[in-house]
């Protein structure tokens, strides 16, 4: 049988002494948590042992003996060890002896209740940082003992039950080697507490201090920003000034600090007039390119053959619709520019807060395009004579329908079926002429569809792209990323690596990257596509209309 | 069983049933076997002259779509005065329209319950329908190849060909796909003219021709037979000169499909009647013969 002792490697160098820990009986393992020196008391040992033990709820006991020959080995101290095991009766009664070279290890486990050759067992020593294991968690949380035992794999249990163990225990590393205590243990914080107690207050002080760093910084950036802003339109307001008088002679008299001043009390009047151009160049820029896209619709685009005198129309309509555009932007320019510049304060709420405006204002500023893209739809369900009810049906429902009258046949309501019928003269004939027409014509509406479509999706994707990084910003796990990074001891991955030399090792595998992001990330707002692939290219077919995060509850319409 | 007596075998009948165990080794053949067997008891016999004239009706489709192809071309190539063809076909229409009512005694029109209000309804559908659309018409297809034109209108017209009712009682007859397809083809090639009015007019002779024509020849064939004769051959003569003003090959081609399709697909089909063999008997499907009417009302 083969017993697995951990032991820690802060008491490596420890004296001599008793192992005290915790036997775990399933796992067939002992947990060694600290050394008593001599000399001891065996009924204080026994006292402190039950103090831990009640505050604890962890079985600590006394292992074994720990034996640690700094001179020439001395046959009395061994016959001692021997004896301590009458006292403190352990089973399996653990004899840890390290010699002087440090190389060479002795380990024993006796039972005393069964005198036989095979009452001495295997002792797989396996060394373990007290520190680190205190502080780390281990992943998955799940595979502790006392929640689930039963699904975790025997290795992960029993490797959990030392981190449950040495979590749990923390009481036995109150006091350190100065105190003067009836009892000298040695484990970790035993070369003074005071060292740890500096590291935590740190570590308690360090979330405040960020804070408040943090809020500092963007306090900062805001006045740069407010401060950069101010300056710059102040200047603007003076170069126009400036630029006034130099276009009106009459005012060229009139002294630079009047003009300033001129300036400063005028300058509510003039602040809708001056900033216009950098919201008013992109959009027009945008809107250029747009006229272009049409002109070239309205010739033979990429050699198709299109109805010329339908191709013109819808051409022109649409440029008429980008002319009432630009007047608009022109018009409107000056509002929204000062809007624009009070809703840039915004940006001190934080990143993810300025992206979202800058969605919005995406989305403001591209409002033709989706009106391109309505008309184009609408205009494909209008012009293949859809039911006026159902703006949102399909844009070939038209054609479909005629189609049927067609052959000669007619979608059955009733019995959500296409039954036959017999059509008049008259129905017939005008269906017929009014199919012809259609399909002639069907690729000119579908061209100008498939462009705005295609517009459109442009938008909707830069658009989701910002709401997506908005997602993974507010959902990124920002802390237990850093503390992987600084600390990586402090998230444990559930197995960690067997090292191939003899005196095995207990070596912490950090948690990997993607496992901290998928455990440890925050709840979303929940903004996910509301349509699949499938469905998206289906509605894009049928030609209703698509929204990029958000449905309508009622789509009656 | 196999232990019976000899003698009563020769009581035993055969019978033709597998649940009962017979003395009969099993590739026993009896003589009343296939006494049941019948051949050929819906076979019909055909008269050859009857025959020919029921193919008139081919005939008479062959010629209209004939008619109509060398009436376009005629328009197309700017022979044909737009509005003399509307003069003639207004004329006609009207001599039918008489024609109509006057081949049964008004008696049809008594059935159907149609007004005349509502015929006078229906042309003016057809005109102004036909001429607010024929701007529309004459730029439809301007970007489109003629060559696509006239394979979509071959196609058209071949399919105007094969679905139409000639009588039969057959799953493909559609008169409506038919007639749908042959407007089709005469928007198609209407959309090829030079001008809307020409385009006007073509589609009007379209609706003349594939929609009104076949209503009137059927009336004729049903009531005056003799005079259906003569009216089929006029109109065959006629498309046959129509087309020989344009190609003579074509006129000869078309004659001979005529005459094949006339006088000696008949001769085929009753030389083929012979060949039949068609065998009934009890095996055969079970038919409901009882009328079923009373159960569905």
């Amino acid at each position: 049988m083969v017993l697995k002792a951990f032991f820690p490697t802060c008491c490596v160098s420890a004296d001599s002494g008793l192992l005290v820990g915790r036997w775990v009986p399933e796992q067939s393992s002992a947990v060694v948590l600290a050394v008593v020196h001599f000399p001891f008391i065996p009924v204080q040992v026994k006292e402190l042992l039950a103090q831990v033990q009640q505050v604890s709820r962890v079985g600590v006991t006394v292992l074994g003996t720990w034996c640690h020959h700094r001179q020439e080995p001395q046959e009395s101290l061994g016959h001692f060890l021997e004896g301590l095991g009458a006292i403190f009766s352990h089973e399996p009664w653990l004899q840890l002896c390290r010699e002087r070279d440090s190389k060479s290890w002795t380990c024993k486990a006796t039972r005393r209740q069964t005198p036989t050759a095979a009452g001495e067992d295997q002792v797989l020593l396996i060394f373990y940082d007290q520190r680190k294991v205190l502080l780390s968690q281990l992943h998955p949380p799940a595979a502790l003992p006392d929640r689930q035992a039963g699904d975790a794999t025997p290795s992960a249990r029993g490797l959990a039950v030392v981190f449950d163990t040495v979590a749990r225990s923390e009481t036995l590393f109150r006091s350190d080697r100065f105190d003067e205590g009836p009892v000298r243990l040695s484990h970790w914080q035993s070369e003074g507490v005071e060292a740890s107690i500096l590291v935590e207050l740190l570590t308690r002080a360090s979330g405040p201090v960020c804070l408040l760093l943090s809020w500092l910084l963007s306090l900062l950036s805001a006045v740069g920003s407010c401060w950069s802003r101010l300056r710059r339109h102040r200047g603007e307001q003076v170069c126009f000034w400036n630029r006034l008088k130099a276009v009106d002679p009459s005012s060229s008299h009139v002294p630079p600090k009047v003009g300033t001043g001129l300036s400063g009390s005028r300058s509510e009047r003039s602040v809708p007039q001056l900033p216009r151009r950098p919201v008013e160049k992109p959009v027009r820029h945008v809107a250029e390119e747009l006229q272009h896209l049409l002109q070239w619709l309205m010739g033979a685009p990429a050699g198709l053959k299109m109805n010329r005198a339908l191709d013109q129309v819808l051409g022109r309509f649409f440029l008429y619709h980008i002319h009432l555009w630009i007047s608009y932007v022109h018009l409107t320019s000056p509002f929204i520019e000062r809007i624009l510049w009070h809703v840039g304060f915004s940006a001190c709420l934080g990143l993810t807060v300025a992206m979202s405006v800058l969605s919005d204002i995406i989305a403001l500023l591209t409002f033709h395009i989706y009106c391109f893209y309505v008309y184009g739809a609408r205009c494909a369900v209008l012009r293949a004579g859809g039911p006026p009810g159902g703006l949102y049906c399909l844009k070939i429902c038209g054609l479909s329908s005629l189609w049927r009258l067609f052959r000669g046949k007619k979608w059955n309501v009733l019995r959500q079926r296409v039954d036959s019928c017999s059509y008049d003269l008259d129905q017939l004939f005008i269906g017929t002429l009014l199919f012809t027409i259609l399909v002639f014509l069907l690729p000119t509406t579908a061209l100008y569809y498939l462009v705005f479509t295609l517009l459109r999706l442009l938008v909707v994707a830069v658009q989701g792209l910002i709401h997506l990084l908005v997602d993974v910003i507010n959902s990124l796990p920002l802390y237990s990323l850093g503390l992987r990074l600084c600390r990586p001891y402090r998230l444990a991955g559930s197995l960690p690596r067997r090292p191939a030399d003899p005196p095995l090792s207990f070596q912490m595998q950090p948690l990997p990257y993607s496992r901290v992001v998928r455990v440890y990330r925050l709840p979303s707002c929940g903004c996910h596509p509301q349509h699949s692939w499938g469905s998206l290219c289906r509605k894009l077919f049928s030609g209703e209309l698509i929204y990029p995060w958000r449905q309508r509850a009622d789509k009656q319409d | 069983m196999c232990a019976q007596p000899v003698t009563n075998t020769k009581e035993v009948r055969w019978q033709k049933v597998l649940y009962e165990r017979q003395p009969f080794p099993d590739n026993y053949v009896d003589r009343r076997f296939l006494e049941e067997l019948r051949k050929n008891i819906y076979a019909r016999k055909y008269q050859y002259w009857a025959v020919v004239f029921e193919s008139s009706v081919v005939v008479q489709q062959l010629c209209s779509v004939c008619v109509f192809v060398v009436i376009w071309w005629y328009m197309d190539e700017g022979l044909l005065a737009p509005h003399w063809l509307f003069g003639t076909g207004l004329a006609s229409s009207l001599i039918g329209y008489v024609l109509f009512d006057l081949i049964d005694g008004g008696e049809g029109r008594k059935k159907s319950g149609r007004t005349r209000w509502a015929d006078l309804k229906s042309a003016l559908v057809f005109i102004t329908f036909t001429y607010g659309f024929s701007p529309v018409l004459k730029t439809l297809t301007e970007s489109v190849s003629t060559d696509t034109i006239y394979a979509m209108s071959v196609f058209m017209l071949l399919g105007h060909l094969i679905f139409f009712d000639y009588g039969a009682n057959a799953a493909i007859v559609s008169s409506t796909l038919s007639l749908n397809m042959a407007i089709f083809a005469s928007v198609c090639l209407a959309s090829r003219l030079p001008r809307s009015l020409h385009a006007f007019i073509m589609v009007t002779f379209a609706i003349q021709i594939f929609a009104l024509w076949p209503m009137l020849q059927k009336k004729l064939k049903a009531r005056t037979p003799r005079s259906y004769v003569g009216v089929t051959l006029l109109f065959a003569f006629s498309a046959l000169g129509g087309l020989l003003s344009i190609s003579v090959v074509g006129a000869i081609l078309f004659a001979l499909l005529l005459i094949s399709i006339s006088c000696l697909c008949p001769f085929y089909l009753i030389r083929l009647q012979l060949f039949k063999e068609n065998i009934h008997g009890p095996w055969d499907e079970a038919e409901i013969k009882e009328d079923l009417s009373r159960f569905l009302s």
